[in-house]
C-alpha cells in the first residue's frame, strides 16, 4: 500500500514537472501576446465607452452612445465603411484572380520565368510607404508625373489620377495589388508545383480540355491556399492605412477615407473624440471577426485538405 | 481490335537516348507484360502508347493507324498509373465519370456503365466517398474502374500493384487475369517484377537499356532464354551460371537439380558439394551448395531432407543444361549443330568430380 502511494506521488511529480516546463516555454510568447494584444484590446473596449482625448481619455462616461453616434451623427464613418468595403472587394477579386493567373504562368519552367518570378516578388520587399511614394510620383498631375507624361506623349489629355474622387481609390488599389501580387503568386505557385503531374496526364487521357482541367482539377487542388488568401487579403485590406495616408490622405474630399484613416483622424487629429475612434476600432474588430467566422462556416467545407 | 506496332521508335530526354531503333508488335487481345529493371525504357514505351510522352522519332501504330502524334484523349486507351493518379478533390463517382463527361456521353449511359463497373470491382458502396477516406486497395480499384468505364481498346498499366501489400497484390493479380479474360481487350502491363510477368502474361517482352532482349510466352522465356540476362532475370532463385571453358559459360536452374547422396545414373554434370545455407520455405527448400573449388550454386528442392553441413551430390541432366557464349548469348543446338553441341555437353560432363 505504502509503495503504491509513493509510486503515485512520483508519477504526479513527474507530470507536474512536465506541465510546468511546457508552460514555462510558452510563457515569453504569452507575455508578449498579453501585453501587446489582449491588454490593448481590453483598453480599446474600455476607451470606447468614454469621451476624451489622448491626454485625458476618460473625461466623461458615455456608455454605448459612441456606437450610436458612429452610425447616426458622424458624417464620415459610414462613408469610410463603404469605401473600405469597396477597397476590400476590389482588391480581393483582383489579387486572387491575378495571383492565380500569374502563378499558372510563372510555374512553367522557362528561363524568362525565373527572372519574372523575382521581378514580380521584389515589390513585396520594399516598405509599403516607399511604394506609395513612388506611385504618388507616377500618378502625379504635376509635370513630372510618369503616367501623364506618357499620356501627353501619345497625344492624350492628362488625368488627375489622385486628385479626383472618381479615380483616387482605384489608383490606391492598383498600387496595393502591384505590391502584393508577387507574394500571393508565390504561395499559389508552390501549391501548383505540389500537384502531381500524373493527375494532369490522367486528365489528358480522360480527354479533359485545358480549361476544364484548370477549373475541375487545378482550382480545387488550390482550395486550401485560396482560402488562406481569402482570409488574409480580407483582413489585410480592411486594415489598409499607410498607402492611403501617403498617397491621398483620405482625400480628395473624403473619397478615399477608410476605416483606419478615419480612426487615426478621430483619435489623434480631432479633439475629444478618442472614445469615438475607439468605438470605430471595436466596430472594425467585430466586422473582421464576423467575416472570418462567415468564411470558415460557409467555405471551409468546400476546401480540400490532403 | 487493339494491335499496337512500334516502328523504328526512338526516344531521348535531352541528349540522353533512352530508346533506339525499337520495333515491337503487341498482338491484339493479348496480355502483354513489359518487364525489365528500372530505367530500361518500359514505362517510356507505355507512355508512348498513351500519348503522354511522345516518341522523338519513329511511328506508333494502333490497328494500322498512325497515332504517333495523336492527342491522348483521342486514342481509345485507358491507363492505370503506379500511384493511381486519382483526382483527390472528386468523389469516387466523379473520378470514374470524369472521362465520360468530357466525351459528352449521355447521363443514362454513364450511370449504367458506372453501375456495372463498380459492381464488378466492388466499389458500389463507396461511390460518394472521397478517395482520401479509402484504403490503398480501394484506390487501386478506383483507378481500375476509371479505366474500365471508358471501354478502351487498350488498357495500359504502369506497375499498378507495386503500392499494395503482398497479400493484396497476389489477389489483384488473379483479378486482373480474370478481368482480361472477361474483356478480351489488349492489356499492356509494365512491371519490374518477374513473378507478375510470369503469372499474368500471354506475352512477355523483356527489356534492358532501351532494347528488347526477348519476346515470347512465359514458357518460351523460361525454358528457352536468349541470354544470361534473361535466364537470370526470370525464375527465382536465379539460374546458376558457371564458366565452362576459356570462352563459354553454362547454366542450370536451381529447380532442375537433383540433390542426392550418391551420383544419379544418366546425369551429365555431377559435383560433390556441402550444404552451406538451408532456407526452409514450407512448400520448398532452398539450399546454397558449395563445391570444393569454392563456387556456390543455389538449389531448390520440394523435399527437405538435408541440413547445413551435409555432404551431397548435385546432378544435372542433359536437357537441363544451357550454354552461353562469351557475350552471354545463348548457344542453341539448332544453331551450332549436333556435333558441336555434343562437344559442349561433353565439356560440362568432364567437369564432374564424382
Amino acid at each position: 500500500m505504502y509503495n503504491k502511494n509513493a509510486e503515485r506521488r512520483r508519477v504526479l511529480k513527474r507530470e507536474w514537472k512536465n506541465w510546468a516546463l511546457s508552460y514555462a516555454m510558452i510563457l515569453p510568447a504569452m507575455v508578449f501576446f498579453g501585453l501587446f494584444c489582449i491588454y490593448p484590446l481590453c483598453n480599446l473596449f474600455h476607451l470606447s465607452l468614454f469621451r476624451g482625448n489622448v491626454r485625458n481619455p476618460y473625461k466623461s462616461f458615455r456608455g454605448i452612445q459612441n456606437f450610436v453616434d458612429l452610425f447616426t451623427k458622424n458624417p464620415d464613418f459610414v462613408p469610410a465603411l463603404k469605401h473600405t468595403a469597396y477597397y476590400t472587394a476590389v482588391v480581393l477579386v483582383l489579387l486572387i484572380s491575378l495571383s492565380v493567373l500569374c502563378a499558372v504562368w510563372l510555374s512553367k519552367d522557362r528561363k524568362l520565368n525565373h527572372f519574372a518570378q523575382s521581378a514580380i516578388f521584389s515589390p513585396h520587399l520594399v516598405a509599403s510607404i516607399s511604394c506609395a511614394f513612388v506611385w504618388s510620383w507616377m500618378f502625379s498631375s504635376e509635370i513630372y508625373g510618369l503616367f501623364n507624361t506618357i499620356l501627353n506623349a501619345i497625344g492624350l489629355k492628362s488625368v488627375r489620377w489622385l486628385d479626383q474622387p472618381s479615380t483616387a481609390m482605384n489608383c490606391v488599389i492598383v498600387m496595393n495589388v502591384w505590391k502584393n501580387i508577387g507574394y500571393y503568386s508565390l504561395i499559389i505557385m508552390s501549391a501548383l508545383k505540389a500537384i502531381p503531374t500524373e493527375i494532369y496526364e490522367a486528365a489528358d487521357l480522360d480527354s479533359a480540355s485545358p480549361i476544364r482541367q484548370f477549373f475541375q482539377i487545378t482550382l480545387p487542388m488550390l482550395s486550401p491556399q485560396l482560402f488562406f488568401l481569402l482570409i488574409t487579403i480580407t483582413t489585410g485590406s480592411f486594415m489598409v492605412f499607410d498607402s492611403i495616408r501617403v498617397m491621398t490622405n483620405g482625400g480628395p474630399g473624403n473619397s478615399t477615407q477608410v476605416l483606419c484613416t478615419w480612426i487615426y483622424e478621430y483619435a489623434f487629429l480631432n479633439n475629444n473624440s478618442l472614445g469615438l475612434a475607439s468605438a470605430g476600432g471595436v466596430v472594425l474588430l467585430l466586422i473582421l471577426v464576423l467575416i472570418t467566422i462567415l468564411d470558415f462556416r460557409g467555405l471551409e467545407r468546400k476546401v480540400h485538405y490532403q | 481490335m487493339g494491335e499496337i506496332v512500334f516502328h523504328q521508335v526512338e526516344k531521348s530526354f535531352g541528349s540522353n537516348k533512352v530508346i533506339e531503333n525499337l520495333d515491337l508488335t503487341i498482338r491484339d487481345g493479348t496480355f502483354t507484360v513489359l518487364v525489365g529493371a528500372s530505367g530500361c525504357g518500359k514505362t517510356t514505351l507505355l507512355r508512348m502508347i498513351a500519348g503522354i510522352g511522345p516518341a522523338t522519332s519513329g511511328q506508333v501504330l494502333m490497328d494500322g493507324k498512325d497515332i504517333t502524334d495523336l492527342e491522348p484523349g483521342k486514342r481509345d486507351v485507358a491507363m492505370v498509373f503506379q500511384n493511381y493518379a486519382i483526382y483527390p478533390t472528386m468523389t469516387v463517382r466523379e473520378n470514374i465519370e470524369f472521362g465520360l463527361k468530357n466525351k459528352h456521353i449521355p447521363k443514362e449511359v454513364r450511370d449504367k456503365r458506372i453501375q456495372e463497373v463498380c459492381a464488378s470491382v466492388g466499389l458500389t458502396e463507396y461511390l460518394d466517398r472521397k478517395p482520401n477516406t479509402l484504403s490503398g486497395g480501394q484506390r487501386q480499384r478506383i483507378a481500375l474502374a476509371r479505366a474500365m468505364v471508358k471501354e478502351p481498346k487498350v488498357f495500359l498499366m504502369d506497375e499498378p500493384l507495386s503500392n499494395l501489400d503482398a497479400k493484396l497484390r497476389v489477389q489483384m493479380r488473379v483479378e486482373l487475369i480474370h478481368l482480361h479474360k472477361q474483356l478480351k481487350t489488349t492489356f499492356v502491363y509494365v512491371t519490374h517484377d518477374q513473378v507478375e510477368a510470369m503469372s499474368m502474361a500471354d506475352d512477355i517482352v523483356i527489356m534492358d537499356k532501351g532494347k528488347i532482349l526477348q519476346q515470347g510466352t512465359p514458357e518460351q522465356i523460361y525454358h528457352d532464354p536468349n541470354n544470361t540476362y534473361i535466364a537470370q532475370f526470370i525464375g527465382s532463385p536465379a539460374m546458376n551460371v558457371l564458366p565452362l571453358d576459356a570462352e563459354n559459360r553454362f547454366g542450370f536452374r536451381p529447380e532442375a537439380v537433383q540433390l542426392t547422396r550418391e551420383k544419379v545414373d544418366g546425369a551429365r554434370y555431377c559435383r560433390k558439394g556441402v550444404i552451406q545455407v538451408r532456407e526452409m520455405l514450407g512448400s520448398e527448400t532452398l539450399y546454397q551448395v558449395a563445391f570444393a573449388d569454392g563456387q556456390t550454386v543455389s538449389v531448390k528442392m520440394l523435399n527437405d531432407q538435408y541440413r547445413s553441413g551435409d555432404h551431397v551430390v548435385l546432378n544435372v541432366g542433359d536437357n537441363q543444361l544451357y550454354f552461353f557464349d562469351r557475350d552471354g548469348q545463348r548457344i542453341r543446338r539448332a544453331a551450332v549443330g549436333d556435333a558441336q553441341y555434343a562437344a559442349l555437353l561433353q565439356t560440362a560432363g568432364g567437369m564432374s568430380d564424382v
